[in-house]
């Protein structure tokens, strides 16, 4: 079997593509707008998710709210010691921490506590207690803050200070004393540091109680066993390991992007039939083509050979084309409109950049899901044309 | 050698009525031979050309082209066959109209993908040979009807065919370029081909390098 | 049910193999009930044309399911990180008890509908069509395998579960499994090396003798001792480690992806040796160039499996 390729059916081809252009600028455009809608969609949120990725390896191994009435309330911190007297448990750490809105940019800061002399529960708090120095923080009863907060209270006419407003209303003045980037962009563009004191103040919190506790475990393989006995000992405690948070949101993410896919792959195969009914509709010139080339010495299979290097090449150009679109779209542009569709805490969390994220995983699903969908709906109408009889010439 | 046995050919026409083109015709054609086909219009001369072609089946009868039934091949064969064996000038030309001289000339060849360099040499040569050079990448549509009926004609010797055949070939031209195509036809005499012509142009009849003038009548040699 | 972009993706693409493949399947059953190329009826005039349908059907179906199936042992791997307790993708497709069967499918699929397009090459050399009903009747075996396997992969992918815990690897292929394949845990491994050496040596013989039957035979018998000596012996090697036994894990990019070459290159070789000495029979004809691509590319793989105890040894002194 010699398969070469055919240089002079390739340029058949593709002279045949533009001598029938109008047809074929139509097909061109729709599939190239479905792929590139396809490929924005999944860049995204590979995107969001290995952000997610980041952040959730740098949660703590076992997390344990209280529950009243379903809802979660303030742990006092007198828990502390019987959660350590726990066979495995390394560290308990409380964490007192809340969401800030900030009417003004419309978005909600995670204004999170750190007293130093702890042990921290995020990477990021070690390097940041490790990089400013903290003793001045308490003194001057100030915070650090994070290079996209930055930005926004720039914009909102605070300069090296912000005011924040306190559950009985009064107003208490916090400095800026330093301002860093985190590992994520998310983080960045998040997170405000202090003494744990002053976030008790600012939301009003009493001096023995934090929102919940991290604990910290030595053996990872421990981790179920002691969060069943820290339900034991405290009924009124939910228990968050971070094995099921990561689960949770790669089902989550697995799901939405589930939900976008069913969605365009019935796109596509309305698509599908475009395309068929496009490739059906064969115009008289064409048929009297189609029984020239017979006549001369085409068999079936040089014209269906013919048609599928057309169907390649238009799919296979629309595929480079939206991808190289949507890369620009997703990465430069940063996905405006479609971003927001996709991350449902988007309008209270703060903006933030998709980082670069491309692998060939995507690229195949992307590939496998428009370029052969593409061909198969030109099998028939192929099929109908080749067959055609060649004395057509005759008439 | 080119033999048509007892071939009768009918079609259809509406949904229960026939046209009988061909009955009972027999022929042979032998290697190197020259034939005319004459008789008015609607006698069935083009019928003749493509059963031999291959272009149709018969009704009844058989078409055996040098020892092989094209009659009964199905049709991905009848193709393979007229790629090895026939060059047919057809009526109308049959050029693809937005193509260039050049692209069509190609279009019998393609799918056997030929060595580049081979098809260069052969373009060059059969353009000359029809003084077309100067031709070669306009679209065939911008053409003279002499131009475009020689760019056929190279179409059809572009793959050495061993049958040639013309139907009504000076039916489009005037006097000086049917006196022109003539001469073509005169140099394709070589002894191994065999050329078939269809045509009721008188031009064609006191010809001596025609070897044998068939009358058809209504579907019937006479 | 998992919903990941990958999965849907294979489900859309089993969908337009199902659909093209009823058509195909329909219009087979009709030729070879009436195909008769004496017949100048306009029945068979309508077969022949479909008949390139069917052609063209099974091309794209065969195209496009190559690569495919590396995807589909992409997404096994991938899903492997969300699925408890899979280290790769044996652990994924092994959650479930059809596991390997799906996989024979599979593979078995593509060998037939590789060789539906050497038979179809065949047939369309001779005028008088010497195959046609081989080949259709061959696509009705196909088609209700290819049923089979995207039953079993619907199957699959819906009772594929996040919560349940599987078996990794590392005990599936062991003496330990309950699997069914368990038992050759059990045998002296170095009776596969000597076996897996032995019938390909017979295989070369084979080739130089130009027994179309032996060749046919061997090439069959390659596929399976090559695939339990890698299992057993060699990948043991690729591992560097005595008790790791996983087809699967050799495709990660821990071992440079080394799986994926091997079991390409052994695909090729074998379809081409199985192909080759079928077409050789049926031909009465020896084909040359299917056997020339067979040899080397059965001499790659047993070259590749040897050279990982063998520079094991070079560098350590021992063997594992
Ligand atoms: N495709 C066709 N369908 C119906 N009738 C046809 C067809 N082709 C030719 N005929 C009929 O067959 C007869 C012979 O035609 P033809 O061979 O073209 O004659 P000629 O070439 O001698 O002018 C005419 O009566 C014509 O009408
Ligand atoms: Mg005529």
């Amino acid at each position: 079997m010699k398969n070469r390729l055919n240089k002079f059916l390739f340029d058949f081809s593709v002279l045949s593509i533009f001598r029938r252009g109008s047809k074929n600028i139509f097909i061109f455009f729709v599939f190239t707008l479905l792929i590139f809608l396809l490929s924005s969609i999944l860049f995204i949120s590979n995107s969001i998710k290995s952000e997610l990725d980041i952040t959730i390896n740098s949660l703590p191994d076992i997390t344990v709210q209280r529950l009243q009435a379903g809802r979660a309330i303030n742990m006092p911190l007198s828990r502390v010691n019987r959660l350590l007297a726990i066979d495995g448990v390394k560290a308990v750490i409380p964490r007192v921490w809340g969401y800030y809105y900030f009417a003004n940019a419309g978005v909600n800061f995670s204004v999170v506590g750190i007293d130093q002399f702890e042990d921290q529960y995020r990477d990021l708090y070690t390097k940041l207690c490790d990089k400013f120095n903290f003793d001045r923080l308490k003194i001057d009863s100030g915070m650090l803050i994070g290079s996209g907060i930055d930005k926004i209270l720039k914009n909102n006419f605070y300069q090296g200070y912000f005011n924040f407003v306190k559950p009985d209303g009064s107003l208490i003045k916090v400095k800026i004393d330093g301002i860093f980037n985190g590992d994520t962009k998310l983080e960045s563009s998040d997170i405000i540091v202090m003494p744990s004191k002053k976030v008790r103040e600012i939301f009003g919190m009493k001096p023995d109680e934090a929102v919940d506790f991290v604990i910290k475990i030595a053996n990872p393989s421990e981790i179920p066993n002691i969060a069943s006995k820290i339900t034991q000992l405290y009924p009124d405690s939910r228990v968050i390991t971070k094995e099921d948070l990561k689960i949770s949101y790669q089902n989550l993410f697995d799901y939405k992007g589930g939900l976008f896919l069913a969605l365009f792959v019935i796109s596509a195969f309305t698509f599908f039939m475009i395309i068929y009914d496009k490739a059906s509709g064969v115009s008289s010139d064409e048929k009297r083509e189609i029984g020239i080339l017979k006549a001369v010495g085409w068999t079936i299979d040089d014209i269906l050979k013919e048609k599928f290097y057309e169907a390649f090449i238009i799919s296979f150009v629309s595929f480079i084309t939206a991808l190289c679109l949507s890369i620009f779209y997703v990465y430069f542009l940063n996905a405006p409109l479609l971003k927001n569709i996709f991350i449902g805490y988007s309008s209270l969390k703060p903006e933030f950049d998709l980082p670069f994220c491309f692998d060939f995983q995507t690229f195949s699903i992307i590939f496998f899901l428009t370029v052969p969908i593409y061909i198969a709906a030109t099998i028939i109408p192929s099929w109908r044309v080749a067959s055609m009889d060649a004395d057509e010439v005759m008439r | 050698m080119i033999e048509l046995r007892n071939v009768t050919k009918e079609f259809k026409v509406g949904a229960n009525d026939k046209v009988v083109a061909l009955k009972n015709i027999n022929l042979r054609v032998k290697k190197g031979e020259i034939v005319l086909l004459k008789g008015p219009s609607g006698s069935g001369k083009s019928t003749i050309l493509s059963l031999i072609a291959a272009l149709n089946k018969p009704t009844s009868g058989e078409v055996i082209v040098d020892g092989k039934r094209v009659s009964k091949l199905a049709d991905n064969f009848t193709s393979l066959f007229r790629r090895e064996n026939i060059g047919f000038i057809f009526q109308r030309y049959n050029l693809i109209p937005t193509l260039s001289a050049r692209e069509n000339v190609i279009v019998p060849l393609i799918p056997s993908n030929p060595d580049s360099d081979w098809l260069e040499d052969r373009l060059k040569e059969l353009f000359q040979n029809f003084s077309l050079e100067s031709k070669m990448d306009v679209i065939v549509k911008n053409l003279s009807g002499g131009e475009q009926q020689r760019v056929a004609i190279a179409r059809a010797l572009i793959n050495n065919p061993s049958i040639i055949i013309a139907d009504e070939p000076t039916a489009n031209l005037d006097k000086k370029l049917s006196l022109e195509f003539i001469e073509i036809l005169k140099k394709l005499k070589n002894g191994h081909n065999s050329i078939i012509i269809a045509s009721h142009d008188p031009l064609f009849f006191d010809l001596d390098f025609i070897d044998r003038q068939i009358d058809i009548h209504n579907g019937e040699i006479i | 049910m998992l919903l990941t972009p990958e999965i849907i993706t294979i489900l859309a693409l089993d969908f337009i193999f199902l659909f093209f493949g009823i058509i195909a399947f329909f219009i087979s059953i009709k030729i070879v009930k009436f195909w008769n190329l004496n017949s100048t009826s306009n029945l068979q005039y309508k077969l022949e044309k479909q008949s390139f349908l069917v052609a063209t059907i099974i091309k794209y179906i065969f195209i496009v399911k190559l690569p495919l199936f590396l995807f589909f042992i992409f997404t096994a791997d991938k899903l492997s990180d969300v699925i408890t307790g899979a280290m790769c993708g044996a652990g994924v497709v092994n959650s479930v008890s059809f596991g390997s069967a799906m996989f024979f499918y599979k593979i078995l699929n593509l060998y037939i509908f590789g060789f539906w397009l050497v038979l179809h090459h065949f047939d369309l050399k001779n005028e008088n069509q010497p195959y046609t009903k081989y080949k259709f009747w061959l696509y009705i075996v196909g088609f209700i395998f290819l049923l089979i396997e995207i039953y079993l992969e619907i199957d699959f992918f819906t009772s594929l579960d996040v919560s349940k815990l599987v078996s990794c690897c590392g005990t599936l292929f062991s003496a330990a499994s309950t699997s069914s394949f368990s038992f050759i845990f059990t045998i002296n491994k170095l009776y596969f090396v000597y076996l897996f050496y032995a019938v390909f040596t017979l295989l070369i013989l084979s080739y130089i003798l130009k027994n179309s039957w032996m060749i046919l035979g061997l090439n069959i018998v390659y596929v399976f001792i090559s695939i339990i000596s890698l299992i057993i012996f060699f990948g043991t090697y690729i591992y560097q480690l005595p008790t790791h036994h996983c087809p699967f894990c050799m495709l990660q990019k821990d071992y440079d992806y080394i799986g994926y070459v091997l079991y390409i290159t052994l695909y090729i070789g074998t379809f081409y040796g199985v192909s080759g000495a079928i077409m050789s029979i049926l031909e009465k004809n020896k084909e040359k160039f299917y056997y020339n691509v067979s040899i080397v590319f059965n001499i790659i793989y047993a070259l590749i499996v040897s050279a990982y105890p063998i520079t094991y040894y070079i560098k350590n002194g021992v063997w594992l």
